[in-house]
Formats: structure tokens, sequence, C-alpha cells
């Protein structure tokens, strides 16, 4: 009998549906899923939906957004959702997994304990530093009070399930490095998978002129879930300042939406965006640039595809799946020199890396980029089999796959 | 490099709580300074000798959550937050310097997480006293069955806090290796495991036949029970019943009964904040009133008159860790009649140093008890075994000069 596994998220797709649909589609197993909502970044498909078994649990109506929580309430909500997905396998007595696999940070899993005899897996995406890393990395921008105290309690949910847990994985070798040493042994490091036929470099580049991209143009990408500080936005729009400065018919595309994830941008900001902040500090000609707020897989794919100059000026922080997915589109990376990017491209055989803040170096390398793609295009070559090696679907389901079946036993 | 004596900051969500005891020594014995950050104070009747000299008291307000008597168990990380951030607050406000050192205790509660926030070079330690499992010790098993299911998720979830605290302090401190061992396995090395003591000179001193105030009859037998409340978790039910079938087996007893008679530990979900005393004396009325003196909560001082005169004292607490009244009856060299558990076990040893017996056998525990009371001179060797395993392991005198050496290297830089 093929084994079951139940994945719980509060959102699908996220870093599992993908995965399980993998699973379901390669080896016959049989996935269940539990989660708060359906995502929209990335959407799930049609497809997924059909195969896979997805139950949203009902999420409180008299619970707060996300965003408007208090950080000493976050914990509490975490824990909602942990009730909520106890009551959920409480209800279906017939579920029966092999194997459960959570997001413990998001979705404590361990209460399942009492209804479950089976191993807890748990996707142990990140352990947020004190100070120094993540969230309060950017030094340069106003100082804002949670950031004192919220990541000295933001690894409650994540410690909580840790310990409950048989099993951890996580998907780099950086993102394992943050948790604390003693619980290393227990985590091992599995990429999530990227879709390297989707992502994939295309020639000729598909045409963006539907979003008001000219044919012909030298286009500079920039994607992330949000265009927020932690994710370097405001690092983007000044980037792109002085390489429209130095060469105006460069064009700039940006995917990704308004909402800050992490961190607290909106407290600096006086509740604009971002985005909307940073804008009004550019004082520049937007007439070069195409905000496309978010997109489906397939139009990113054709971003991407489309793309010069891929920039990523992230803080040291989990790896945007971007950076992955523009590496296996084949993109020229200009990247921001932190650790987890070093993980993955080696400066000169992958991409390009420059210090976060060292605006200057980094216009320099855009420039000689934008300059000569074809003396770049190498790069963009040893991104795409960096991909294909390491990181791709093909890669991480079968390790993953492994892994699983060894924590069920 | 900080140098004895150090200065002492101690976070407790109450004063004196279980460091206010370790800060007098310290103040008194080393020369330390402390200042003891609280939300709440016992009345100065419990305070320790040094408090308002070398022992600076300073209160912290809570706010949110912490200001209502009871939280669901998804809130319980927040209320704790409050009473770390009500205490960062103060500390921001007063900037207190020099600080050496923070010694800090949650209680379940919250204390020294914000801390590193206003005093960042001060290297925190925490006393961790006990990690709850989901199924098992304290009063899972009377509370357990037919319980809530939220009664168990609260259980699972209840040490986010102390993990959070595990992670961020520079050492972490319990006090017996069976509480150390309630953790889990990752965090097992990191404690250094050192019985904060008890005053045993003060317990081992004879007194007069009086306790508070009233002279005990030379001719009766004085069985004692002493707890910081009368609850279900230290076994005051247990206590009342062998103490009514005892007094049908001897009409020459005297129970001397110490704690306050409302619950304070929310650990006890039914009985929090309730006369535990009314409910099991409904339950169990006292054989003859007259043989029981209920003394309330008192200052240590009463507790010692107690002790000194008792021929038998009775632990029938749960599995949990060991009251420190069980240390200072052994150190008064009393007869101890304890349900075993494994914690009890760590401080005694059946028949060598009091006498043990197995929980859910009342019988065994009135014969026991009755082997005691018929011939206490008998049993003496008891008592004055327990007496020198206090003095040689749980003496202040022995315990807390090791822990300033241990706080000094924390403070050095080492642990």
């Amino acid at each position: 009998m093929s084994p079951r596994v139940l994945f719980v998220h509060r959102a699908f797709p996220a870093q599992f549906g993908r995965l399980a649909a993998e699973l379901t589609r390669r080896y016959g197993w049989r996935c269940h899923f539990l989660v708060e909502h359906l995502s929209h970044c990335p959407p799930p498909s049609q497809e997924m939906l059909r195969e896979l078994d997805v139950r949203v649990w009902p999420r409180p109506a008299a619970r707060r957004p996300d965003a408007q929580t208090p950080w000493p309430q976050i914990h509490a909500q975490a824990l909602e959702c942990a009730r909520a997905v106890f009551d959920a396998v409480r209800d279906r007595p017939e579920l029966r997994p092999d194997l459960v696999v959570g997001h413990g940070g998001l979705v404590p899993t361990l209460l399942l304990r009492d209804l479950l005899d089976c191993p807890l897996v748990d996707y142990c995406e990140y352990y947020f530093a004190p100070r120094g890393r993540d969230l309060t990395y950017r030094l340069d921008l106003p100082a804002v009070e949670p950031a004192l105290f919220f990541p000295r309690c933001i690894n409650a949910a994540t410690l909580m399930n840790l310990n409950a847990c048989d099993a951890g994985y996580t998907p780099t070798h950086w993102q394992r490095q943050s948790f604390p040493e003693r619980f290393r042994g227990k985590i091992e490091v599995h990429p999530d998978g990227i879709d390297t036929e989707l992502y994939r470099p295309r020639r000729p580049p598909p045409s963006l002129a539907a979003h008001g991209v000219p044919d012909g143009a030298r286009v500079v990408t920039f994607v992330a879930r949000g265009l927020e500080s932690v994710r370097g936005f405001d690092l983007f729009m000044g980037l792109a300042a002085r390489i429209r400065a130095a060469r105006p018919d460069v064009y700039f595309v940006a995917v990704g939406g308004e909402t800050t994830h992490y961190g607290w941008d909106p407290i600096f900001t006086g509740g604009r965006t971002f985005k909307e902040w940073v804008l009004s500090r550019h004082g520049g000609d937007l007439s070069a640039f195409t905000f496309l707020g978010m997109v489906d897989p397939a139009v990113l794919a054709d971003v991407l595809a489309r793309s010069a100059l891929h920039v990523y000026l992230s803080v040291p922080f989990v790896a945007s799946w971007s950076l992955l997915n523009a590496l296996s589109a084949g993109c020229v990376v200009l990247a921001g020199d932190t650790e987890p990017v070093r993980e993955m491209i080696e400066p000169g055989r992958h991409g390009l890396l420059a210090p976060l803040f060292d605006a200057d170096e980094l216009t320099r390398l855009a420039l000689a980029v934008l300059d000569d793609p074809a003396a770049h295009a190498p790069l963009g070559e040893g991104g795409r089999r960096l991909v294909e090696e390491k990181y791709s679907v093909e890669v991480a389901v079968p390790a993953l796959k492994e892994f699983f079946e060894r924590a069920a036993k | 490099m900080a140098e004895d004596p150090l200065w002492l900051l101690c976070v407790e969500p109450h004063f004196p709580g279980r460091l206010g005891a370790t800060a007098d020594w310290l103040v008194r014995r080393r020369g330390y300074r402390c200042r003891f950050y609280c939300a709440n104070a016992d009345p100065a009747a419990f305070w320790p000798p040094s408090t308002g000299r070398a022992l600076e008291v300073v209160q912290f307000q809570v706010g949110g959550v912490a200001r209502e008597s009871a939280v669901s168990w998804m809130r319980s990380l927040e209320r704790s937050l409050c009473y770390a951030y009500g205490c960062f607050e103060v500390l921001d406000a007063r900037r207190p310097r020099p600080v050496d050192l923070v010694l800090g205790r949650s209680a379940t509660l919250g204390s020294t997480l914000f801390a590193p926030v206003a005093l960042p070079g001060a290297p925190v330690v925490n006393l961790f006293d006990y990690w709850m499992a989901p199924h098992a010790n304290d009063l899972v098993d009377d509370i357990g069955p037919g319980a809530p299911t939220e009664y168990f998720h609260w259980r699972r979830t209840a040490g986010a806090y102390d993990l959070l605290e595990l992670e961020s302090v520079a050492a972490a401190w319990t006090h017996t290796a069976w509480q150390r061992d309630l953790f889990p396995p990752e965090y097992r090395d990191a404690f250094h495991v050192l019985h904060d003591g008890v005053d045993a000179a003060t317990f081992a001193a004879p007194r007069p036949r009086v306790v508070a105030g009233r002279a005990v009859p030379d001719d009766v037998r004085v069985v004692t029970f002493v707890s910081r409340c009368l609850d279900q978790l230290r076994g005051f039910d247990r206590f009342m019943s062998l103490a009514n079938r005892l007094l049908a087996e001897r009409r020459d007893l005297l129970f001397l009964v110490v704690g306050d008679p409302v619950v304070r530990r929310a650990l006890d979900v039914r009985y929090h904040g309730q006369d535990y005393r009314q409910v099991v004396l409904g339950r169990e009325p006292p054989a003859d009133e007259s043989r029981f003196w209920f003394l309330g909560a008192v200052p240590p001082a009463t507790v010692a008159e107690a002790l000194a005169v008792s021929d038998l004292h009775v632990y029938p607490g749960r599995p949990y860790p060991v009251a420190r009244s069980l240390l200072e009856a052994m150190a008064a060299g009393r007869t101890v009649l304890a349900w075993d558990a494994e914690p009890v076990r760590e401080v005694i040893t059946h028949d060598r140093s009091g006498l043990l017996m197995k929980a859910g056998d009342p019988d065994e525990a009135v014969r026991l008890a009755l082997r005691v009371l018929d011939d206490p001179a008998a049993h003496r060797p008891l008592g004055a075994a327990a007496a020198e395993v206090v003095r040689e392991r749980y003496d202040r005198d022995v315990t807390l000069p090791r822990l300033a050496a241990w706080l000094s290297r924390v403070a050095g830089g080492g642990a």
C-alpha cells in the first residue's frame, strides 16, 4: 500500500503542493492537505486541486488579518491554527496518515500527537535571529519598536514543534545553520524543487509588450512576493535610477504584491505600502518601469525569460524562490552578497555578487552585463546548470521521497 | 571582567519567590548587591532579612492579557511576554547600573526575555523549575481523565516561553536532576544542576514546644503537613484522608497544617484561586477538629517551630519538584513519610533517610505512619540520616557557595 501523507500548512500550494503532486504522480502516494487558505503566490493549479485532497479549515471570523495582529499575539494565532488542524483531523478518523509533514513555524502540528500514532516531519523553514540578520538587518531604515522585541519571541512555535517532531528538513544549508546547533542533527537539507520546465531559457525570448514592455528593450527584472524592505525593493529602485541615468534605454520590470510579509515597513511609512513610500522618495521618471503586481507562474516565467539582468537584493534571509526561478530561466543574476545567496551562487560562475549596500559596485556590474550580454551569457548558463543539478524538481522529489520513507519507518 | 561580589539583578514575577532567599544569602554572606524586579510582593513578614538594604525590591507593572485572572491556553505565551515587557519597561526607565549578571525565574509567567534589550552587556541566567509533560507528572492523573481537549493542548504548548528563554540565556539552572530530565533532551546538557538549598541551621535548632504562640501539649504525637498552599499538587487531600484514618487508630495525635488555603498554582486548573482546604474539608471533615491546627501561610520561623515538634512529617505530593518544606523537615531531623515518586527518590532513600510508600496504597500509608507514631524513638535514625543528607547536599551554606562560584564564572563569560 502506498504511503498516505498529511501535509499541513497555512497556505496551499506553498512549499508542499508541487511536491505532493509529484509524489502522487510519480509514486502513487496518497497526499492530503489541511490548509487555512489557497495561496495567491503562487496560486494552485487546477490540476493540483483535482489530484490532491485539499481541505481548508474554517478561519475564525473574529480573527484579525495577519498584518494587523499585534506581535505578542502572533503565537496565539499559530496555536489557533494548530487547534484547527487538530479538530479537522479528529473529525476525519478515516484519514490515518502514515506521516504528517507540516510547516511547524506557521502551524504547529504537535497537538496531533494526541490523535495520531505516526511520525511528524517538520518543515524547518527558518529560525529568526534576535538581531543582525533578516528582520533587523536594515539598520539604514528608520528604527521601529517591535524590532527590539518580536525577533526574541518569533521562534516560539518553531521551537515547540521542533522539539515535538521526529525529523525535520529545510531547503538550504544556510537555513539549517540558522537553527540552534542543538537541533541541527534533526534537520536534513532538501531543496523544495524548482520547475525547470516552466522556468527555462527561451530563444527568442517572449514578448512582454502586452505588459507595456517595449520589444527589443534591455530589461532588468526584480521579483519578490512583496515589494518590501527585507527583499530590498528600495535598493532595487535606487540601483534602477543609477542604471537609468547611465543607460536611458533600459527598461525595468518589478513583480510582486504590495504587502509587507516580513518586518514592519508600514510603521515607518506611516501606513503606506513600502512600494508607495519608496516611489514617493524615488522622485525619478517611472516611464521605464512596469509594476506587474502578483502574477501567475506562467507570466513570471515569461518575465524571467525576457530578462537581461535579474536583480536580487534581499537581506540575509531565506532565499526567495524567485532567485532560483531566475537562475533556472537562465537569467544573468546580480545579487547582494549575503550568506544565503553565496550558498547558491558562486560569483563569476552562476552569477554576480556585490555588497548589498555598495551601490557603486552594483551599478558597475549591472552596466557591464547590460553593455555586453554575450560576454555574461555563460553566467546564465551556469545558473541554469546549477538549478538542474541541485535544485530542480527532478533532483529534489526523489530525495524527499526517500527522506519521508525513512521518517515514516 | 565582573568580579565578586557581583551586582546582581534578579527578575521574578513574585518576591521573594524562589530567588529571594538565594539573593538574600548572596547579599549577606558574599557582599553582593542585588536589585530584585518583581510584579508582586508577598507581605513584609515573608521578606528575607536583607530586603530594603543591599537587596532592593523594584516593582514593575504588567499590562494586557497579564492583567486577566485567567487566560486561554493559546495566550499563555502572550501573558509571559507581558511580564517580560513590563520588566523591560522599568529596566529601560531606571537603567540600573552596574549589572554584572541577570538572574531570572519565570515561574510559568515571564521574566528576563527582554532584559538584554535594556542591559545588552549583562549575561542572563535563568532558573527553570518545571517542564510539563503532556501526560505525566503533577496533577495529570487526577485531572486528565475527563478533562477537555484544551487541557492537553495547554500541557503540550505551555513550554513555549521556556524554550525562548532557554535559547536566549547565557546559562540555564535547575535544582535537581529530575527537573533537568523533564526538559527536552536537546537542552539537558545545557543545565547547571544545583539545588538552592535550605537554611539547615535554622531548622535543625532545638526549640520549645510552642508553635505560633501556642504551646504544644507534651502528651500528643505531632504530625505535620507543610506546603505553600494546601493544594492537591502537594497532596493536601491525601493528607486529610490519612489524618482521619490515623485518628481512628490513635486519639493522641495533633496535626499541624501549614499553608495558604487558597490554591496559587495555575497548574491546578480545577481549583486555582479557590479555597481548596474548604473543598477537602467539605468532602472529608476532620474526625476531630480540635486535633487540627491550621496555621495558614506563615513565615519561615513558624514553619521551623512546627517542624521542630513533629514526630512525623507527611509529604504526600504528586510528582513535582520537591518542596523546600520537605528538605526543611529533613533538616529538622524529622521522620518523613513521603509518597514515592521520582523527584522524592532523588532526596530520600527508603528506610534510610525516610519512608517512601507507593502512591495509591492508603493502607500502606496508615501502616507506616502508625509504625512511626507508635515508636518515634525507634525511627529517629531516619530523621538523623535525613538531616545528614541535608547538611551534606542541601544546606544553603553548601549549595550557595557553589552557586556563587558558578555565577561568577558566567558573569565572567564562562559557564
